[in-house]
């Protein structure tokens, strides 16, 4: 144990605490007690898979990473073909009274397929062919995860391509390259590939009162939540925003609007800290890691989760689109919720095994 | 950091690099909750408050209002209103079709009241009431949908006995911006006494309406009530008025278009308002359409219009006691004086008729009045002269407003040469006075004017003041006219009922004594030859007569006016004898009472018109063959045969 990153230890710690209280809140508001019962039990289980996974070896899980990886495929292939619709995607897995959602954790497998794959490479810019391997290896899950239909995790995925290729390293000009293709892609999706209520979101985000009661509703609604907390807040199980539900998806995308309505400013704060905490620790142990395959486990890992925290509390202080994107950890849902632990374990590997010279 | 392997250099710097734009993004969603929870944390709180808070207005139920015997006039009864909460509106073309769809109104007024919801105020908006209830069930099953919409329970006014009482109880209306400015106590949307006894004692009706504040949630729903003001409802009001003596008369009346008072004389309590023909008060009882509201400004009879207030005719043969009395208090006249009637008289160069063509002989004054005869009283105008008239007029309160609570009373007119030249930028002509002297001319008086001057002369010379609520002292004008001439005067009106040539000698045989007079004003010049009955409704004569009871010791005036009566002897007295007789004689059926004053109370002809009077019956017989004991109806005078300048024909 103490060969662990303690202020990792403390961050997830804090955050854990948080959701906890904050699911009970919730629980009350939608009536249903399980959410935060449950949502104990997969911390729980997640503080274990952490230590688990701390005291594994990561570059024995990377040289294992091909397995993992074609293995999460075949999953994600077999839910397209076999599993039943569950509102309205293939996202889910049925086992008893749990419901079990592939994609998270075949994004931990992606990961550390592609830290496995570009940590051979010892030159200071990756190879045109190396960059391309990458890029299928990505595209492939995503195009499964698409498939579901299942947007919000499919994003989740792009930042590993950005953390591996910046982390990996490649020529300036390729960059240059790289934001004007974005460019490009972005306006082709917005013209061909966007679904009008997609697109609505998006204009409701730049014109707020585009539609007041219409998409700008859930935005609406969850601003008034967070500044309607200010300073110390409503109180636990006293926010009005989520008691009376005027806060939607209260216990998953924007569970971060209940938590800032009822602990105010101070609650907020503290919460976002600990997310700060855990990302720089994140990096930092990216630094100190001994070899390139750990860097870019961590690198990678840190970017998914910094993007993630980030969108999902931009989007809850009205200052993103809604995208469907989780808070991890926060949010309800015991896949995301393990698979974010699995990824913490890796990162506390990297840590424990920095010196390691075999 | 002992050990780094070259190869690690590069990606240790740009992760430096993403540490460094994370902590910077992390910064930046910190600055974010600062900026919303704690630089504009009020402003959200309010939205989060308004968000649950639904503040509902909870309107008074008004105060009951009773008659003299306890009887209810004006009371409450349960309904449901819809309130529209503008703030919560999402898409108001979305409300409105809803609206429309569940029956409430056609489209452009929906949009109206909307509109005007939304203009008003912040706060909620009574749009429709009097819903049924599938309109109530529709907007409830769709209250998730229609979060701005409410139907709430609420109050709406009853009137029990139906339109006979629509002028005297008056209307509600919503409260005007006007007086939202001066009361606070006000609101939106709120009704208020338009008109009528509501308006008069609006104060005391009216109450103080409450406040409930109930947190709800998303859908709408009610979840708790966090603040009740309840409502302070209107206090009760007793009125002097006499419902049995009401319904009496609005029988009696049936079919007529015209109006009836009737009042205590010695203190001035009314008993009797009516104005025919009425309107559904259950029009106004609640917010009222405006197709509704024209359709009665249009109606030709001027249903709205209370004519016991607000019409003015002029007062004809009534008007002669008030001159008698008059002339006799200024020595103008003398008990003793006479004079001869030949049919007509020359004054002025211009024949004067009297009704009576072949004359009335040698009439003393008490004769003059009895059988209402014209010539005695073209001398009578002469020798006094116009303004000594108006003077007498003007003592019995003709002139000006009687100040009954309910206001908007037409104040009439009493002509002199001060008017002519003011009015009419000429001087009085002479012949006119003539005309003044038999009630005609430019003379005008409404039905309540005529009640309270006959109440003074009746009551032992004292001007009141008429009012439907008792409340502390009643004022009392003492006119100075002497008991002799007051008791002369009355001796005259008796006869008019009790003698051989009284206008009104039908009523000589009801249970009560009954004293009175009758009065004929003319609408077009006489037709020589033409009976009324063979002229149209329009062209008939007004009809009126003012009678009280007991004769010795009256206790109740009543004015009663038909409008195109044609005859006061056979049309107007027989009303008046019947509420008269309903007051002071046995309790008798009303087809009783009605048969033995005289069939003739219903003689309104079937002309278009008529439809619209309110309780008119199928056209009546034409012509029906007069009862024998009828008298010759009194017949109006011949007018000059040159109209004077200016024309002095009264046109009501």
């Amino acid at each position: 144990m103490r060969r662990l990153d303690p202020w990792l230890l403390l961050a997830t710690l804090v955050i854990g605490v948080c959701a906890y209280l904050a699911q009970t809140s919730t629980a009350e508001a939608l009536a249903s007690p399980g959410y935060a019962n449950r949502q104990l039990v997969w911390l729980t289980l997640g503080g274990a898979l952490v230590l688990l996974l701390a005291f594994a070896d990561y570059r024995v899980l990377a040289r294992f990473s091909p397995l993992f990886y074609v293995a999460s495929l075949a999953v994600l292939v077999f839910l397209l073909v076999a599993s039943p619709l569950r509102a309205g995607t293939h996202s889910w897995f049925v086992i008893g009274k749990f419901t079990l959602q592939p994609s998270e954790f075949a994004r931990i497998a992606t990961i550390l397929a592609v830290a496995a794959l570009a940590g051979e490479h010892r030159k200071e810019t990756l190879s045109r062919g190396l960059v391309l391997r990458l890029v299928a290896i990505i595209a492939l899950p995503v195009i499964l995860v698409v498939l579901q239909p299942d947007l919000g995790v499919a994003l989740t995925y792009a930042p590993i391509l950005l953390a591996a290729l910046w982390v990996g390293g490649l020529p300036w000009k390729v960059w240059v390259g790289l934001v004007a293709g974005a460019l490009v892609v972005t306006g082709a999706a917005w013209l061909w590939l966007l679904k009008p209520y997609q697109k609505e979101r998006i204009l409701t985000f730049v014109d707020a009162e585009r539609a007041p009661y219409g998409a700008g509703y859930q935005q609406r609604q969850s601003k008034i939540a967070v500044g309607s907390g200010e300073v110390t807040g409503k109180g636990l199980r006293s926010g009005t925003q989520s008691q009376l539900r005027f806060l939607p998806a209260q216990h998953t995308d924007f569970i971060f609007a209940v938590w800032a309505e009822e602990t105010g400013f101070v609650g907020a704060s503290i919460l976002v800290l600990a997310y700060g905490l855990l990302i720089a620790r994140i990096f930092l142990i990216a630094l100190h890691a001994r070899d390139r395959t750990g860097a870019l486990v961590a690198g990678c890992i840190g970017v998914v989760l910094a993007s993630q925290v980030i969108v999902n509390v931009a989007m809850v202080t009205g200052m993103a689109p809604t995208t469907g994107i989780t808070l991890p950890l926060m949010s309800y849902g015991g896949s995301s919720i393990l698979a974010t632990a699995i990824a913490l374990g890796l990162v506390q590997s990297v840590w424990r095994l920095r010196f390691a010279n075999v | 950091m002992t050990f780094v392997r070259d190869d690690l250099r590069g990606p240790q710097r740009r992760v430096v690099v993403l540490l460094v734009v994370a902590l910077a993004v992390v910064a930046l969603l910190l600055g974010r909750l600062w900026v919303l929870q704690v630089m504009q944390g009020s402003h959200w709180r309010t939205l989060a408050e308004n968000n649950r808070l639904r503040r509902i207005p909870l309107e008074a139920p008004r105060g009951t209002v009773r008659d003299v015997r306890d009887e209810i006039v004006l009371d409450n009864r349960p309904a449901f209103q819809l309130l529209l909460f503008p703030e919560e509106m999402a898409d108001a073309a979305r409300t409105e079709a809803f609206l429309v769809r569940i029956g409430i109104a056609d489209a452009p007024q929906v949009r109206a009241r909307i509109d005007k919801a939304r203009r008003t105020s912040h706060l909620p908006s009574v749009i429709a009431d009097n819903l049924t209830w599938a309109q109530v069930a529709a907007v409830a099953a769709h209250r998730a949908e229609f979060r701005e919409l409410e139907a709430h329970p609420a109050t709406r006014r009853s009137l029990p006995v139906g339109t006979i009482l629509a002028h005297l109880v008056g209307q509600l209306s919503e409260v005007t911006p006007e007086q939202l400015a001066a009361d606070p106590s006000l609101r939106p949307g709120q009704l208020v006494g338009r008109s009528g006894l509501e308006r008069a004692y609006q104060q005391t009706l009216g109450g103080k309406p409450g406040n409930l504040v109930v947190v709800v949630d998303a859908l709408g729903r009610q979840v708790s009530t966090l603040d009740d003001e309840p409502p302070v409802p209107g206090h009760p009001l007793r009125t002097t008025l006499d419902l049995r003596l009401q319904r009496e008369a609005a029988l009696a009346m049936a079919g007529q278009v015209g109006a009836v008072v009737a009042l205590d004389p010695r203190d001035g309590a009314v008993r009797v308002l009516l104005s025919q023909p009425a309107f559904d008060p259950d029009l106004f009882a609640g917010h009222l359409e405006p197709a509704k509201w024209r359709e009665l400004v249009e109606d030709p009879l001027k249903p709205l219009h209370n004519r016991a207030l607000q019409a003015l005719y002029p007062p004809g043969s009534t008007i002669k006691p008030l001159y008698v009395a008059g002339a006799l208090r200024d020595g103008v006249r003398t008990p003793a004086s006479g004079a001869f009637c030949t049919g007509g008289v020359n004054i002025y160069n211009h024949p004067y008729r009297c009704w009576m063509r072949g004359g009335h002989g040698h009439v003393d004054l008490r004769e003059a009045i009895e059988c209402s005869c014209d010539t005695f009283f073209y001398y009578l105008a002469r020798d006094a002269g116009v303004d000594r008239l108006a003077s007498w007029s003007r003592t019995f309160g003709l002139g000006r407003p009687t100040g009954i609570e309910l206001g908007g009373e037409n104040p009439g007119l009493v002509p002199d040469d001060a008017w002519s030249r003011q009015a009419r930028g000429q001087p009085w002509y002479g012949g006119e006075t003539i005309s003044v002297g038999i009630g005609q001319g430019p003379i005008l008086v409404t039905p309540i004017q005529l009640a309270v001057a006959y109440a003074a002369l009746v009551n032992g010379g004292y001007l009141v003041k008429p009012h439907l609520v008792a409340e502390g002292e009643f004022p009392r004008t003492p006119l100075g006219l002497p008991a002799d001439v007051l008791a002369t005067t009355r001796g005259g009106m008796e006869s008019v009922v009790a003698g051989d040539r009284g206008t009104a000698r039908r009523l000589a045989n009801l249970p009560v004594r009954i004293a009175g007079k009758t009065g004929t004003s003319q609408v077009i010049r006489k037709v020589e030859g033409v009976t009324w009955r063979e002229l149209p409704w329009e062209q008939r004569h007004h009809a009126w007569f003012v009678g009280y009871a007991p004769a010795d010791a009256p206790q109740l005036v009543v004015a009663v006016l038909v409008e195109h009566g044609g005859d006061a002897a056979s049309v107007a007295s027989p009303i008046c004898g019947r509420i008269l007789a309903r007051a002071f004689g046995p309790d008798v059926d009303q087809a009783t009472l009605a048969a033995e004053i005289g069939a003739q109370t219903i003689s309104l002809p079937g002309s278009p018109v008529t439809s619209a009077v309110v309780g008119a019956p199928p056209a009546p017989p034409p012509a029906p063959a007069e009862p024998e004991r009828a008298p010759t109806a009194p017949q109006q005078p011949q007018p000059p045969a040159v109209t004077p300048p200016g024309g002095n024909r009264a046109a009501p």
